[in-house]
């Protein structure tokens, strides 16, 4: 029974066995291993294609250091976007909705790409929290903000991907409330709302995927700052 | 392209050669200079003897 808006949100939990680990869990299940025999199928190489299509876009303009980090910024790309678009299905529950799960991959992953830079180019890591150019009577100020904007990174990147996925999520359920709500009141109502919901729940799943791409590019790009 | 310090230093002469918003080296120190006066500030004011208030008997 829905108690109120949130309770979709709620960490679901079944004779006390917390089922968030079998969402987190379940994505691996859609993506297939090599053959036995390295044969392939349509689904691998379609895989393969869009695996090694995103790699490349991702990494083009960067060093061959930051190349290192494909497989992680990949496979962190198809979980996540795994994660959301199974969301996208009535009635899933979708972990990238708990900001403890977005903090777990964004702190960690910042923490990476800061500590990355200060132990390769300590110079450079530190130089880069003054913009070149900059009037020496504003140099502590503008330091103060950029060590500021470098903390707050993982905080964006967490909130941002839990706000995008719950705001689309709770709108989706209220207009559909709506939506049936109206369905025997006002039936031409009722089909404009629903016309809505289709054309919402077509940019939620955009913003799934659009979401997913934009965390990981964000850490690539922090990643080619500290490189 | 930004940051590189090829023949610039040699512009800068005095403190501007080592503080500057220009060079990488410039730059680092201008980070560290902030970063050791914010510190010497939190540690003045956390090791300042405290005023014991004064009781009247």
């Amino acid at each position: 029974m829905m108690v109120n808006s949130f309770s979709q949100f709620e960490s679901p939990v079944f004779l006390t066995i917390p089922l968030i680990l079998l969402a987190l869990i379940l994505p691996w299940a859609f993506y297939p291993s090599r053959l036995h025999d390295d044969s392939s199928n349509r689904t691998l190489t379609l895989q393969n294609w869009f695996i090694g299509r995103f790699a490349k876009q991702l990494l083009a303009s960067s060093t061959p250091k930051v190349h290192l980090w494909a497989t992680l910024l990949v496979s962190l790309m198809l979980y996540i976007i795994s994660l959301n678009l199974l969301g996208m299905l009535p009635y899933t529950f979708t972990p990238t909705t708990q900001l403890s799960m977005n903090m777990g991959l964004a702190v960690p992953l910042w923490l990476a790409t800061v500590l990355v830079g200060f132990r390769n180019q300590p110079t450079l890591s530190l130089a880069h929290l003054l913009p070149e150019g900059t009037p020496t009577l504003l140099v502590p100020l503008l330091i103060i903000i950029e060590t500021i904007s470098l903390l707050i990174r993982p905080f964006a990147l967490g909130v941002r991907l839990t706000a995008n996925l719950t705001a689309g999520h709770l709108l989706i359920q209220l207009i559909a409330t709506a939506s049936l709500a109206f369905m025997w009141i006002m039936p031409a109502i009722a089909t404009l709302t629903s016309i809505l919901l289709l054309l919402l729940t077509l940019l939620e799943i955009a913003v799934a995927m659009i979401q997913a791409y934009v965390f990981v590019l964000l850490l690539s790009l922090y990643l080619q700052e500290n490189s | 392209m930004a940051g590189h310090d090829h023949g610039s230093q040699h512009q800068f002469t005095g403190f501007a050669k080592y503080f500057n918003s220009y060079t990488i080296i410039g730059r680092r120190n201008y980070v560290l200079a902030t970063y050791g006066s914010i510190l010497a500030l939190v540690l003045f004011f956390k090791l300042k003897p405290k005023k014991m208030p004064v009781t009247e008997k």
